[in-house]
């Protein structure tokens, strides 16, 4: 007898295909049926799969009556092992039809047979019993531990897949940045997280996605070399520290204190860099692709002991991902719809709002209602789109005329011209939710607003 | 009758499959080592190893049902037969020479499939029970079209 209880996962070198496999069945008059089966599939530790590519006896019995005892082989030692099934559920899509589809097509087109191995449901079947078959082999049975981890995914390696997956399907710089966000929060419990993009003219991160904090923060800058995020920028290397420091913790005490004294009115052209007052953790990657540093992911925690070093290597992953998708997406900004038109603009009705924005042009700030809205390069796309609504009727804009317009000062080379735009329109959805920067496909956006737009200027 | 080209392939190195089923009604399988069709050709004689199969020989003891697939690994070439079990009784001297040319001829056969040659002979075929059995129903099981259709 067995001194311990076998486990599907014990029985994983005989889920690859090598032996084909045996399946009994019967049906409801008890009418027997044995044929081959080329591979069961490991699904979880209680479930297989089994293709159904045919309607035959096997498939017949089991519609009828949900049993049937399967035979399956160690190849390693010819050792066999007997899983008694209860039928589950047909799947016919999704991550596991789709991978056991894949195999079943590329054996097919070799054979050329596409049509014949075409998978019609991936059978998914409840395992009830794992018996060892004594007396088969003379080998002795490889011990479990000799399972390869690789085998069996590790939970935070099936999240890391995920993320991948959902990364690599993001078309809009802003969709990568919020979902990347997102998925963090949602697979790894890192609720507290932002992401800065550096700008290397004026050797300075902005924070450009923020999640968990009470302001999102965005637009705030910090300066190559200080603090933590500045110095990893710096380094390139990613920083773990544990127990913040106290200087860190007064310093952002005597900000919100400051706050508190000034009231949330106070006119201010500085925003502050979000922060979880009680924080106790910070892990901050840099973002590196093709060797250059294009800013930082950084989370919090104001637990102590959450964010190890497991934790900064999974960020580490997900920030090289990152990376990738902002050096990709921030350069190309190919249109993707049809080409420029310029529509009317809809008179707001009558009894809407005014909305007051005033552009300084002694430091090229944008204030909204007296307030401080966006300043620098930002601040001059905002002003220039405001202008053309307001004096042309303008609503449609993109990225390429934009771009081509001196007076914005656009560096000719890497302009950053997407993720200015992601500042603005964050800025403007915080501070002017009423007049909003909606994209209609890649490279194309629209001004929508419900208020009345007043426009004034005050020169150098 | 089971009809001569199947009696040709249950000549050769066959991969031999068994399914019965208990009186609720779970099937069980398991593998048997070797068949011999009777010259009569309507029964047939399959061999197993009681460590390896007891819940096969217990279900065949209560109820005689059985259901044998023959498959040569190098082609496919497969076959079911059903039928009910008339006797079942230890293997004796004739049975032992038809076990020893169906095993040598199972070996090449695995061995042309791959399967490493200890792998292969580390299969334990004995002690035997011989399982005979009246052939009811013999179905075409090699895949493709006309695979599941009675001969």
């Amino acid at each position: 007898m067995e001194s311990r209880l076998l486990q599907l996962e014990d029985l994983w070198a005989c889920f690859h295909g090598i032996i084909p496999a045996v399946i009994a069945t019967c049906s409801r008059d008890g009418t027997l049926n044995i044929s081959y089966v080329s591979q069961v599939h490991y699904v979880d530790p209680a479930h297989v799969a089994i293709s159904f590519q045919f309607f035959n006896k096997t498939h017949k019995n089991i519609a009828e009556h949900p049993y049937a005892c399967v035979m399956v082989l160690d190849p390693r030692t010819m050792q066999a092992y007997r899983l008694y099934l209860r039928y589950e559920r047909s799947e016919f899509a999704g991550p596991l039809f789709d991978e056991m589809s894949l195999q079943l097509q590329a054996i097919a087109s070799h054979a050329g047979m596409t049509d014949v191995f075409r998978l019609r449901a991936a059978d998914v079947y409840a395992v009830q019993r794992v018996e060892e078959v004594q007396g088969f082999t003379a080998l002795p049975t490889p011990p479990p531990s000799e399972r390869p981890a690789s085998l069996f995914v590790a939970r935070e390696l099936e999240a890391l897949l995920v993320i991948a997956d959902r990364l690599s399907r993001t078309e809009l710089l802003g969709d990568l940045l919020e979902t990347s966000l997102q998925l963090l929060d949602e697979f790894f419990g890192f609720r507290h997280s932002m992401i800065v993009l550096a700008d290397d003219r004026h050797r300075k991160l902005t924070t450009i996605a923020s999640r968990g904090y009470r302001d999102n923060g965005v637009g705030s800058e910090v300066g190559y070399g200080e603090g933590l995020i500045g110095t990893v920028a710096t380094a390139k290397r990613p920083l773990r520290l544990t127990g913040l420091d106290h200087t860190l913790r007064y310093a952002r005490a005597v900000r919100e204190r400051a706050e508190a004294v000034a009231g949330p009115g106070a006119v201010s052209r500085e925003i502050p860099l979000p922060g979880l007052p009680g924080a106790s953790t910070q892990i901050a990657v840099p973002l590196l692709a093709r060797g250059k540093c294009l800013g930082v992911l950084s989370v919090e925690s104001p637990e102590s002991l959450t964010l190890l070093a497991r934790e900064e290597t999974i960020l580490a992953i997900v920030a090289g991902q990152l990376a990738a998708g902002i050096d990709h997406l921030g350069r190309d900004t190919e249109e993707t719809s049809d080409p420029e038109r310029s529509k009317e603009a809809e008179s707001p009705a009558r009894s809407a709002r005014t909305r007051s924005f005033c552009f300084f042009h002694a430091d090229d700030c944008v204030f909204v209602d007296r307030e401080y809205l966006i300043r620098n390069v930002p601040g001059r796309i905002l002003w220039r789109i405001l202008k053309q609504y307001h004096d042309e009727g303008r609503v449609e804009f993109t990225n390429r005329a934009l771009r081509m317009d001196a007076w914005l000062g656009l560096p000719e080379l890497k302009d950053n011209f997407e993720s200015r735009l992601i500042l603005l329109r964050k800025r403007l959805e915080q501070k002017c939710p009423d007049v909003r920067l909606v994209q209609r496909s890649r490279g194309r956006f629209a001004l929508e607003t419900d208020s009345k737009i007043d426009l004034s200027e005050k020169p150098a | 009758m089971v009809p001569q080209d199947i009696q040709e392939l249950l000549l050769s190195g066959v991969s031999v499959l068994v399914g019965t089923r208990d009186a609720a009604l779970m099937p069980e399988c398991t593998r048997a080592w070797g068949i011999r069709l009777e010259d009569d050709r309507a029964t047939a004689t399959v061999y197993l190893t009681e460590a390896t199969s007891g819940r096969t020989i217990a279900n065949l003891q209560d109820n005689g049902l059985i259901a044998v697939t023959c498959c040569r690994p190098t082609d496919h070439v497969t076959c079911q037969l059903k039928g009910q079990v008339r006797r079942i009784r230890p293997a004796d001297e004739r049975d032992r020479d038809r076990r020893l040319r169906w095993h040598r001829l199972f070996l090449d056969e695995l061995m042309a499939v791959g399967v490493p040659a200890p792998e292969a002979e580390a299969l334990i075929t004995d002690p035997v029970v011989a399982v005979e059995m009246i052939v009811m129903d013999v179905f075409a099981q090699t895949p493709g079209p006309g695979a599941g259709e009675k001969v």
